[in-house]
């Protein structure tokens, strides 16, 4: 399907957002700004921008996962980045406006990987009960491909032909273990044979590659006709988390490999699509990425000024651990 | 009041909730026809779209479940025997239990965890345990162990109606027991004992089976010693006033269940008892429970599963 000039656009702009807002919390981490880890999703910005936006609908449930901490998906779905930013910053949003994340079907990041293959298998249940066309879609990295949860979920996904699209974002590690040592066969999407669905590999630096090809399974799960797996091919920049060793088993990657990847930039080949077909005015390259790094420093600066979560009544924690008090509806 | 069996109450609880509210469905291994008994001819009544045979897949049950509760839904994830549900800990305890917590109490998780739990039926280490200890120590679930037809028909009709997830173990040698029900609408609230038996020498804090090793006792001794059952019918939330209350009326108690003795359910309890009403005993706690080795099948069972004369021996010793 081809998309208008606008579209293409704000497919770029999402990308460039995502990879400084990605570039804030890493520096954040340096200069203390950020309390906890991050898993930095630096080099893979094409797929869940290119997978989310314009294929999907509000009433969608998605899974994105840890790469980034899920900032291109919520993006691409129209959350404000204020809530990202200010609790990266260990301190409580203010003043946010738009939808939630969980207004946009996205619930959270499984701190357990392969721990969501269940759960977006219980959306797309709800999918198919509630009867309105809705689609599950689950990403999920190429070292969650050794889980149980996979076989269990997509197989029970298959038997049920339940609206599911399963998005393997192959980035040829798990934490330090390459995936040409976790997985049998050189391409993920070869499961979809097994499970009886259609199964396609795709360039994931190319962010119109993924978004067609996610189109096409997300329209087959709305039409009733069952899961697809899609699996796109790309790469981490960075390490698995900023601070840890960024080896494969327990030698450095090697740095032409991360070289020879950077030349193909998810960002870099799109801008210079645009801009040799002319969809780019001159200087709005430019353009745009000031105003995203203007957007960013806002952000940064606006977090700092967000406060830190004091508790006032211990009991707000029983309010956060059970809904409902302990009152039974009747 | 009419009596139906431990089995029939649950089933009829189900049942009942099922015509009540169009969000619940049942999920499980062979739920249609159910190994137990449980949902059998609910699918008769109901369709297989909301009695859902699946394949062999604990986790995709109990994620699906958690998934769907987010969703709208008020699933019955049943595991058939609660040993089972180890294999779906990350989806038990960490996404049910926590997810609404970290993400800022948004989220509602209606659901049920649905499981057979015991022994005394001689058939072996990964089908007999209670492993009641491991979900009250886990924040964010609750858990119902009813003992009665009465209380297995209530509760599983409160945690089906509750907007939390509720983990519903059933022993499965009391299936047949029978006792009096009720025909109409009632729910035994989640986090309310009862006291099963009034007396006043030695209170026995019993759960599941031990309440009809406790009440078979009482009567057997109550010429001599005066033995008042309290069955905390849900461990959390625990109802500890009630159990307080009777520990400061007799001074006595053994805290009897069929989890493992350590850090078991059992240890629990007693802890609270002696941090609440520590002045009040007359005599150190007793705890009767597993003993801390694997449930072995057959006759060797015995060694290891509390048995009615460890209970009445510490009964004895406490009154003595």
């Amino acid at each position: 399907m081809e998309l208008d000039r606008d579209q293409l656009v704000t497919l770029y702009r999402l990308m460039l957002r995502a990879r400084k807002l990605d570039e804030l919390m890493v520096n954040g981490l340096k200069t203390g700004k950020m309390v906890g880890f991050y898993h930095s999703g630096q080099g893979e910005e094409a797929v869940p921008v290119g997978a989310c936006t314009f294929n999907l609908r509000e009433d969608d449930y998605v899974y994105p996962h840890h790469r980034g901490h899920a900032i291109g998906f919520t993006l691409a779905r129209g959350v404000s980045p204020k809530t990202f930013v200010a609790m990266h910053y260990g301190r409580v949003p203010r003043d946010v406006e738009g939808p939630t994340s969980e207004q946009r079907g996205i619930f959270g990041i499984s701190g357990t990987i392969g721990g969501a293959f269940p759960m977006a298998l219980g959306w797309a249940l709800t999918a198919k009960m509630n009867a309105r066309s809705q689609v599950s879609i689950c990403f999920f990295g190429d070292g969650s491909s050794g889980r149980g949860t996979l076989h269990e979920s997509m197989n029970m996904a298959s038997v049920m032909k339940l609206p599911v699209v399963w998005v393997c974002e192959n980035n040829l590690y798990g934490q330090w273990m390459p995936i040409k040592d976790a997985f049998p066969r050189e391409d993920i999407a070869d499961l979809a044979h097994t499970y009886a669905m259609p199964g396609v590999v795709v360039d994931g630096q190319d962010v119109l590659a993924v978004h067609e090809a996610v189109r096409v399974a997300v329209q087959r799960a709305r039409e009733g006709r069952g899961p697809s797996l899609v699996e796109c091919k790309t790469y981490r920049y960075r390490a698995h988390a900023e601070g840890m060793p960024d080896v494969s088993h327990a030698d450095p990657r090697p740095n032409e490999e991360l070289e020879a990847w950077k030349q193909r930039d998810p960002i870099l080949l799109f801008r210079n699509k645009l801009t040799e077909r002319g969809i780019f005015d001159p200087d709005e390259a430019e353009r745009i990425e000031a105003e995203v790094e203007a957007e960013v420093s806002a952000l940064d600066e606006y977090a700092q000024q967000c406060p830190y979560p004091e508790i006032q009544d211990p009991a707000i924690l029983d309010l956060l651990l059970y809904a409902g008090g302990e009152e039974v509806r009747s | 009041m009419r009596e139906i069996s431990y089995l029939g109450a649950i089933n009829e609880g189900i049942g009942e909730e099922m015509e009540r509210d169009p969000k619940v469905y049942v999920i499980g291994e062979d739920v249609t026809t159910s190994a137990f008994g449980i949902t059998r001819g609910l699918v008769q009544r109901f369709g297989q779209a909301r009695i859902i045979d699946t394949p062999i897949s604990e986790t995709a049950i109990a994620g699906a479940a958690v998934g769907a509760a987010m969703t709208g839904y008020r699933p019955v994830a049943d595991f058939m025997f609660a040993d089972f549900m180890f294999i779906a800990a990350d989806e038990i305890l960490l996404k049910a239990a926590k997810w609404r917590f970290i993400h800022g109490g948004v989220q509602r998780l209606p659901l049920v965890f649905m499981a057979a739990m015991g022994g005394y039926a001689m058939i072996g280490p990964e089908h007999s345990q209670s492993p009641e200890g491991i979900f009250m120590h886990t924040p964010g679930l609750k858990l119902a162990v009813p003992a009665t037809p009465y209380d297995a028909k209530g509760l599983i009709k409160a945690a089906i109606r509750d907007d939390n997830p509720v983990v519903f173990l059933y022993h499965k040698g009391m299936l047949g027991f029978k006792g009096p029900v009720p025909e109409e609408d009632y729910v035994v609230p989640l986090g309310r004992a009862e006291v099963k038996r009034e007396g006043s020498d030695v209170t026995v804090v019993a759960v599941g089976m031990m309440v009809h090793f406790a009440l078979g006792l009482a009567e057997e001794l109550k010429d001599r010693i005066s033995v008042e059952v309290v069955d905390p019918r849900s461990l959390e939330p625990l109802d500890i006033e009630t159990i307080v209350a009777s520990v400061r009326k007799t001074g006595r108690v053994v805290v009897a269940d069929e989890d493992t003795s350590r850090c078991g359910p059992a240890a629990e309890i007693a802890m609270q008892i002696m941090e609440q009403a520590f002045d009040d005993l007359d005599a150190p706690i007793k705890r009767i429970a597993a003993a801390n080795y694997p449930i072995p099948a057959g006759l060797m069972e015995r060694f290891v599963l509390p048995q009615p004369a460890d209970l009445k021996a510490a009964i004895e010793a406490l009154a003595g």
